[in-house]
């Protein structure tokens, strides 16, 4: 049989924001005319969708709906210091910050109406665009309740820093707290070695993730669905080369890529194990996500045809080679005799 | 050369321009009518982020020259639309989540466009194969299939035009909701302005001159005959730095512009703007610069070697962060364990490939204020380092980050802003700069590649009694995020496992290669890889089950980290029991049971492929289907 397939798994560990170090990020929020939201934070999206995260999570804390919140531009000029976006940082450093900051912005509209209606403010409700008091027919939009505050002298803004508990390694021992939230996973992949060219496939991989909380499960299907085909790659093809320093593979046709036809079904499921810390809840996903793919699909290799790949990428010509080692070995104990 | 006259239907509109004969028609499209919707991942063919449609054909327009659009219809990805609303599959990929960073989106969506004009009733196999001349570096491509399929179904009335919509939340709750992406509206009509979109009246362009060495020592630049060129606007040099040079994430070692010496290949040299980007390029070959050659290094163990070339003077053993963890005494671990695995593990350096190529746009304001618009991933350190660079205060640097086409990590090193930034100071102009895709390979940090030798002790019930693992990685030439990856790569090495004896140690080195610096999972993906690897052999020897193996070690509740940090919840056990189940696995050494294991080609795989046969089959398909 030339197609032979195997599976293997393999697990991982990671840390939240930024290491070793302590990290922080502000964020501002105002609860705007019309019954709208502004945020504002010092980080924007790279593509994992943290925008959406951040309406949502203004949304949810404020009481309007997702698509009425309005991000404002990352800008050093404009907005509060929120530090970069990587680490696995930005729902958990941002995400936290905008809730602590919608909370307060909240807190100030509720305090108006609370005095306007003569209620007491932990009755005050607010969802979806709507601001009621509960055991009372006092209820109305939230565009109106704005425009009450702002005319009796009060913006609803609100402003937070989000911070974390954390130290340096001791540089002779490495003990510290380098991270105050963890994250784990595990992975399953299903591969198929074509014994004649070394060409693996991957077929299939399970994944699952903790992620505190999620604010987007499609968004973190996505990072995780992304991260494992990004990983696969390094597992299975890409290579960048120099020689005496000169680049081998300057280019998209010399440095491959995974297309299309290269990806694996992917099944995710995400754990929900709370950072008892943050406001929220939410931890993250984005690396931890590629971290277990490269080992499982080696894994599977093993258990497909028998051969350990511990150098990668397992390219083609790897593999063939790795089987033809493996048969010579198993050839020589018998010729020794 | 005479300008060429074309006159073409673009997007329902009739234009009639001249245009220079050497453009291609995504220069045209882009720069002289602004669609830039179709963008230039690679200007060679081989990423499809510039397809649009030439006579209802997709093409990729880096490869048609100008002149072969005359008297053709074009579409743009702009133009799908009517009047501004998006088309089926538009609204399937924002349904769906098929977008992250957009990049690719605009030439993803031209690519299914054209799949499902060429086949209404394209099966997911033969979806895969039309879009195989497309690259997407975030998604995974999985929600890029479903939302064709999506679309698809919706077209044929498999499916109600209500499964576009925004589904209402469970209890009004938004988090927790999978609520469709804000942004992705503006990515799949092409509207979103990247960097390199961007344009200010006045603005010059940006060329590179770079190191053809990896090692060398600058005697002299001359740049009076490039600053002659007629069109040349202005020429820096490292000269032109007014205030203390050096940037890096943990170190600032590299210079705005080679300093004295080269480092590495691509190094960035001296740069000239100019409002035609030709000119700019070509009068780069009038910088005169006169090198002397020094004995390099290209391999982190030699660079680590005594009388090694050295890189940098601060570092003279090369090496830019050792990164040592002690727990116990792993050789008396070792001594009580029944079984050791050694092993040495090693890994590539790899490329982003995010498919936005590197971008900015600089201008001083009305108040002398130096402002910057790019795809940073760190735009607040951005702006520390540069004020100190250019000697201004703060309140006089600004960063603007501009939308992200893939960073990764990538877009983390402040590699091209500070030319930016000094070349509007001196022309008093807006200036734009943009890689090409081999700059941005050659010359940005790549994945740290590394080299493990890992040995492990256990008992023979399965219990890790030792691990010991030495990681070492070239850092390139310059430091970037090196210390920060050997940091976390060493705290994460051994794994989510309770071991009493562990001795890590991760050094990162410099040496003359590319650099090395920040990639998604930043170091830990390197040492894990060596870990889950090694488990797996400890696993076979001892005739373990590999969920079993790690599920003895598993950190629980309360563990101790190899840091000595205390954990209050840990949830590895819940993650293995998952993947167990999820996948269906069956139990087992890991002893390369392939061919009598009953859990494979299951439910959550695909079907393998062998390139063009489901084209094939589907072709079949199709015309049956036309003839019924
Ligand atoms: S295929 Fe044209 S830019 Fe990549
Ligand atoms: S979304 Fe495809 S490249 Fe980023």
């Amino acid at each position: 049989m030339a197609r032979k397939r195997g599976r293997g798994v393999a697990a991982c560990w990671y840390g939240i924001a930024r290491t070793a170090t302590v990290d922080r990020a502000g964020a501002w929020a105002e609860i705007d005319d019309g019954g709208t939201a502004k945020i504002v934070t010092g980080v924007t999206e790279i593509g994992e969708g943290i925008l959406t995260v951040l309406a949502q999570i203004a949304a949810h804390e404020i009481g309007v709906r997702p698509q009425d919140v309005t991000i404002g531009d990352n800008d050093t000029a404009r907005s509060p210091e929120a530090a970069h976006a990587g680490a696995t940082r930005q729902t958990y450093m941002i995400g936290n910050a905008v809730a602590l900051a919608s909370r307060q912005a909240r807190a100030a509209l509720v305090e108006v109406l609370a005095r306007y209606w003569n209620v007491d403010s932990r009755t005050i409700k607010t969802a979806a665009g709507e601001v009621w008091a509960e055991g009372t027919n006092h209820k109305m939009p939230m565009s109106e309740a704005v425009h009450i505050a702002k005319s009796r002298g009060v913006v609803p803004v609100g402003s937070a820093s989000f911070g974390t508990d954390t130290t340096g390694l001791d540089p002779v021992d490495g003990s510290g707290r380098p991270w105050q939230a963890y994250v784990f996973g595990c992975q399953v992949a299903e591969v198929e070695v074509d014994t004649l060219t070394g060409e693996v496939q991957v077929l299939g991989i399970w994944a699952v993730h903790d992620v505190g909380r999620a604010v987007n499960p499609r968004g973190v299907e996505g990072q995780i669905e992304g991260g494992i085909v990004q990983a696969l790659g390094q597992g299975l093809m890409e290579d960048y080369r120099t020689v005496n320093g000169h680049a081998a593979t300057p280019n998209l046709a010399k440095y491959i890529l995974p297309t299309s036809l290269d990806v694996p079904h992917v099944t995710s499921v995400i754990l929900e194990d709370p950072d008892p810390i943050g406001p929220l809840g939410v931890k993250g996903i984005g690396e931890p996500a590629m971290i277990p793919t490269i080992p499982a699909i080696m894994n599977a290799i093993y258990d497909a045809i028998g051969v350990r790949m511990t150098s990668l990428p397992a390219t083609p010509e790897k593999v063939l080679e790795a089987m033809g080692r493996r048969a010579r070995a198993a050839r020589q104990p018998v010729a020794a005799e | 050369m005479p300008e060429l006259r074309i006159e073409a239907t673009v997007n329902g509109r009739k234009v009639a321009r001249a245009a220079k004969p050497h453009l291609r028609l995504l220069d045209f499209l882009r720069d002289d009518l602004g669609y830039t919707g179709a963008k230039e991942g690679c200007g060679a063919g081989e990423c499809g982020t510039c397809s649009v449609f030439v006579d209802g054909v997709l093409l990729k327009s880096c490869l048609v020259p100008v002149a072969k659009a005359q008297g053709t219809t074009i579409e743009t990805v702009e133009g799908l639309g009517h009047a501004g609303g998006l088309t089926v599959l538009q609204q399937a990929f924002h349904k769906a989540g098929a977008s992250q960073c957009g990049y690719c989106i605009p030439g993803m969506v031209m690519a299914a466009t054209a799949a499902l004009r060429a086949n209404p009733l394209a099966s997911r196999e033969e979806i895969k194969e039309r879009l195989g001349g497309n690259i997407c570096r975030c998604t995974g491509y999985q929600k890029i299939f479903d939302a064709v399929e999506l679309a698809r179904d919706v077209r044929n009335g498999r499916r109600p035009a209500s499964a576009l919509a925004e589904e209402d939340p469970v209890d009004g709750a938004f988090i927790g909701a999978s609520v469709r992406r804000l942004d992705a509206p503006s990515k799949v009509s092409g509207a979103l302005k990247y960097a390199g979109d961007m344009v200010m009246p006045h603005m010059l362009h940006l060329a590179v001159l770079r190191s053809p060495h990896a090692h060398a020592r600058i005697v002299s630049i001359d740049t009076s005959e490039a600053e002659a060129v007629s069109g040349v606007e202005g020429v820096i040099t490292a000269v032109d730095v007014p205030g203390i040079d050096g940037f890096g994430v943990f170190v600032h070692d590299q210079p705005i512009m080679a300093r004295g010496k080269v480092r590495y290949v691509g190094e960035q040299v001296a740069a000239v703007a100019s409002e035609d980007p030709l000119v700019a390029r070509r009068a780069l070959a009038r910088i005169k610069v006169v090198y002397e050659t020094l004995p390099a290094v290209f391999d982190a163990h030699e660079a680590m070697r005594p009388g090694a070339p050295v890189l940098h003077d601060y570092a003279p053993d090369n090496i830019v962060k050792h990164i040592p963890i002690r727990v116990g005494d792993v050789e008396k671990g070792f001594a009580e364990s029944d079984l050791i695995v050694e092993e040495i593990y090693s890994t590539q350096q790899v490329e982003h490939a995010y498919l936005e190529p590197e971008a900015g746009l600089a201008y001083v304001d009305h108040d002398g204020v130096v402002t910057i618009v790019s795809p940073s991933q760190n735009i607040t350190h951005h702006r520390h380092m540069l004020s100190r660079i250019i000697a201004q205060p703060i309140s006089k640097v600004r960063f603007i980050m501009s939308p992200v086409g893939g960073g990764f990590g990538g877009k983390e090193d402040m590699v091209y802003q500070g030319m930016l930034a000094l070349m509007a100071m001196k022309t008093r102009r807006p200036v734009r700069l943009v890689f090409t895709r081999e700059e941005s390979i050659i010359t940005t940090a790549k994945r740290h590649p590394s080299h493990t030798t890992y040995k492990m002790g256990l008992m023979r019930d399965g219990r890790i009694r030792a691990a010991a693992i030495k990681l070492v990685s070239d850092g390139g030439a310059y430091g970037m995020s090196t210390e920060g990856v050997m940091r976390k790569a060493a705290i994460l090495a051994a794994g989510p496992y309770s071991i009493p004896n562990v001795k890590i140690d991760t050094y990162g080195v410099y040496t003359n290669n590319t650099p090395s610096g920040a990639f998604r999972s930043f170091g830990a993906l390197q040492s894990q890889f060596a870990t889950e690897t090694h488990l797996d052999i400890c696993a076979e020897k001892l005739g373990l089950d590999p969920f079993a193996i790690r599920r003895i070690n598993a950190m629980r509740d309360g563990a101790v980290t190899h840091t000595k940090q205390t954990l209050k919840s840990v949830s590895m056990l819940r993650a293995l029991d998952a993947t167990e189940q999820v996948s269906r696995w069956e139990t087992g050494a890991p002893t390369s049971r392939g061919d009598v294991r009953r859990d494979l080609a299951g439910e959550g795989t695909r079907p393998p492929c062998t390139l063009g046969t489901r084209f094939a089959n589907s072709a079949g398909k199709d015309s049956e289907s036309e003839v019924a």
